[in-house]
């Protein structure tokens, strides 16, 4: 291959596509050495993590003894820390599904070793976010009371309620995740059964059903992770729309707005897209992956953030440009407050979820530097779970009754929920992660079967034989 | 009856498969066994038709129809009775029917998929756990002696019926042995013959 031809990377590294192909036990051997019996960092890991989920599970027990009054919530603010929580993940659940089935309907090549952690991303996100309704409820041990089933108490749950749109909507994604989840891991189910042994070897055959790998098999298989890509997105979409929906069908001002559920989901996106990147950088360090996550797939996906972020602050500047141009008194009065009351907040998320990544991602250098990728992405989700809460809280402080105006601290409980509920997504993923590949192993090897050598001019050029 | 021949590599996968048809077995008989997707043709074809996307429609209809039952049918049984606002309305009945049908029709994909894959295998078959490391499975059905050979639709009998199957089973399974074996396979796991 000719010098201006392979992409070496400034670490020394080259990408799977510059090199020769890996043989498939190489790529076995590398991408299953995640599942190997855990070392004593990994359970000081879990342990910390699970430390963490036990401190919240304590704050909301103290919550469930005491009441609702241990929480920062009075009137007038109502929804605090639990319901931006809830709005955060269910964002954050958002991209992974979304970004795997975009690129997969795409045939983006570069997805592959992506997929698997986005994947789970979604899963665990939307797990966190079911539980923070049921935390908020208050009386918590009757929430089987939203269930639709006939009973005694003569009570159905109001299908007029914007809450019960989001509890069908985040039921169905759950599903649909896991789902979308397991049809991926199927083949590499397969792999894992085949080489382990004892309890996890019949484990992985349970799981794999008997997957042999027979050409109809496969057939089938393509077909339907294609159908399943394009019944995901929709749904998706519906989610956070439904989850704006909870805000923009009500009255109170700063929520009631059209552009809501886009606003909502290209928000999900971006901070999705950012959290796929963060995790893609823990895992590559943490598994070794650096020959499979190259500066190439940080490059796509940085470029990817460009493009959303520019869209959020598109969607924000049309938001608060109409406020400030209709100049409606309770509109512009709760603008005023928000700006004022929370100036430190909405700096940074102005800075992370705009400025910063729109000009630090338009250089392929910092595209392409873990470090930067690593920096941006966490301060874009910073940014994002602010800018849930000061989409709640400002409103709610200053409706249309001057004389019931109020503000919100968050307590030490819906602190420590929030924590926990951040340590439970690691925990789970760390879980996920030692269990099952975490890199797409089918994918990324059958990328390798079908690269193949060809002449162009006086090189030989990388290509791709497919059948699509 | 199957008999499953294990190679190093895909063309000398492809020479068996080749040879098998040659000798008289029908394609219909022959399927690969590969732990990475290889494009249609490349090693057998399988362009049968697939309905699984039908089951997922099927799905998609039937949650649409459980949806409208949920939001729709539930509040005309516990009508709750606000201001001058419908007891069915038709907003939350839409978005609870699409929640619903997009649910089903995942569900009907999944399941159709399995299906249409025969999966879970409730009984052991010719494997190789080779094959996750890359190595190339041809497995042959091999019939009873003059017994049809299943047809793809359209196809007609005379085409579908491999030549061969006038010998006994275990004599096609010597052929294939043979055949297999010159290609190239590392070995050949054989069920024994019934």
């Amino acid at each position: 291959m000719s010098e201006d031809l392979s992409h070496t990377s400034r670490t020394g590294q080259t990408s799977l596509t510059d090199q020769a192909p890996k043989s498939a036990t190489r790529i076995n051997d590398e991408l299953l050495s995640s599942l190997r019996p855990p070392t004593l960092r990994w359970y000081l890991l879990a342990f910390f993590l699970g430390a963490v989920v036990a401190w919240g599970m304590a704050a909301f027990t103290w919550q469930l003894t005491h009441g609702m009054y241990v929480t920062g919530k009075n009137r007038p603010v109502m929804w605090g820390f639990y319901i931006t929580g809830f709005v955060f993940w269910v964002g954050l659940s958002h991209s992974g599904t979304m970004v795997s089935s975009i690129l997969r309907l795409s045939q983006a090549n570069w997805r592959r070793p992506i997929l698997r952690a986005a994947e789970a991303m979604t899963v665990f996100c939307i797990t966190v976010a079911g539980l923070f309704p049921l935390i908020h409820l208050g009386r918590n041990w009757i929430f089987f009371y939203m269930i639709p089933y006939p009973n005694q108490r003569g009570l159905w749950p109001n299908f007029r309620s914007p809450l019960l749109w989001d509890m069908t909507a985040i039921t169905a994604y759950i599903i649909g995740s896991s789902l979308f989840l397991y049809l991926g891991l199927l083949p590499d189910l397969a792999v894992a059964r085949d080489r382990s042994s004892g309890w996890r070897q019949k484990v992985y055959a349970v799981l794999a059903m008997g997957w042999r790998g027979t050409a109809r098999e496969w057939s089938v298989y393509h077909k339907a992770s294609t159908l399943m890509a394009a019944l995901i997105i929709p749904v998706a979409v519906s989610v956070h729309s439904i989850v704006a929906w909870d805000f923009a069908v009500t009255v109170v001002p700063g929520w009631h707005s059209t552009i809501f559920p886009p606003y909502f989901v290209i928000g999900a996106i971006l901070s999705g897209v950012a959290a796929v990147i963060t995790l893609m950088i823990i895992i590559r360090k943490a598994f070794h992956l650096e020959e499979y996550l190259t500066p190439l797939h940080f490059d796509n996906m940085g470029k990817l953030l460009l493009v959303i972020s520019l869209l959020w602050s598109y969607a924000y500047f049309v938001e608060v440009q109409t406020v400030w141009y209709a100049h409606e008194p309770i509109e512009w009065e709760v603008f005023s407050f928000m700006s004022g009351r929370y100036t430190t907040q909405l700096l940074i998320m102005l800075l992370g979820n705009s400025a910063l990544p729109i000009a630090a991602m338009c250089f392929k250098r910092l595209r392409r530097s873990i470090g930067v990728m690593l920096v941006v992405s966490l301060l874009v989700n910073v940014g994002m779970f602010i800018e849930r809460f000061l989409i709640i809280v400002p409103s709610l402080s200053h409706k249309n009754m001057p004389f019931a105006w109020g503000s919100y601290s968050p307590s030490w409980v819906e602190i420590s929920v929030n924590l926990a509920a951040l340590a439970g997504f690691a925990l789970l993923f760390t879980i996920f992660a030692k269990f099952f590949p975490i890199v797409a192993i089918s994918d990324v090897r059958e990328l390798e079967a079908r690269r193949t050598g060809v002449p162009l001019g006086r090189v030989r050029v990388p290509s791709v034989a497919g059948e699509e | 009856m199957d008999t499953l021949g294990i190679f190093r590599d895909i063309d000398s996968a492809a020479a068996a498969v080749d040879g098998l048809v040659r000798a008289g077995f029908a394609e219909a008989q022959i399927t690969s066994l590969t732990s990475v997707p290889y494009p249609d043709g490349v090693l057998v074809r399988s362009e049968q038709r697939t309905r699984f996307r039908w089951l997922a429609l099927a799905g998609g209809l039937a949650g649409a129809a459980a949806g409208f039952v949920l939001a729709a049918g539930t509040a005309w049984l516990y009508p709750v009775q606000t201001g001058d606002k419908p007891i069915i309305a038709l907003y939350p009945t839409a978005i609870v029917c699409f929640e619903i049908a997009m649910l089903f029709a995942i569900i009907g994909t999944m399941a159709g998929m399995f299906l249409e894959m025969r999966l879970p295998a409730l009984k052991k078959r010719a494997y190789d756990p080779a094959i996750a490391e890359g190595f190339i499975g041809i497995c042959l059905t091999i019939h009873r002696g003059g017994e049809a050979v299943e047809c793809r639709p359209g196809e007609e009998r005379q085409d579908c019926i491999g030549e061969i199957v006038s010998l006994s089973a275990v004599e096609q399974k010597e052929r294939a042995e043979e055949i297999m074996l010159a290609a190239g396979a590392m070995r050949v796991i054989g069920e024994e013959t019934p």
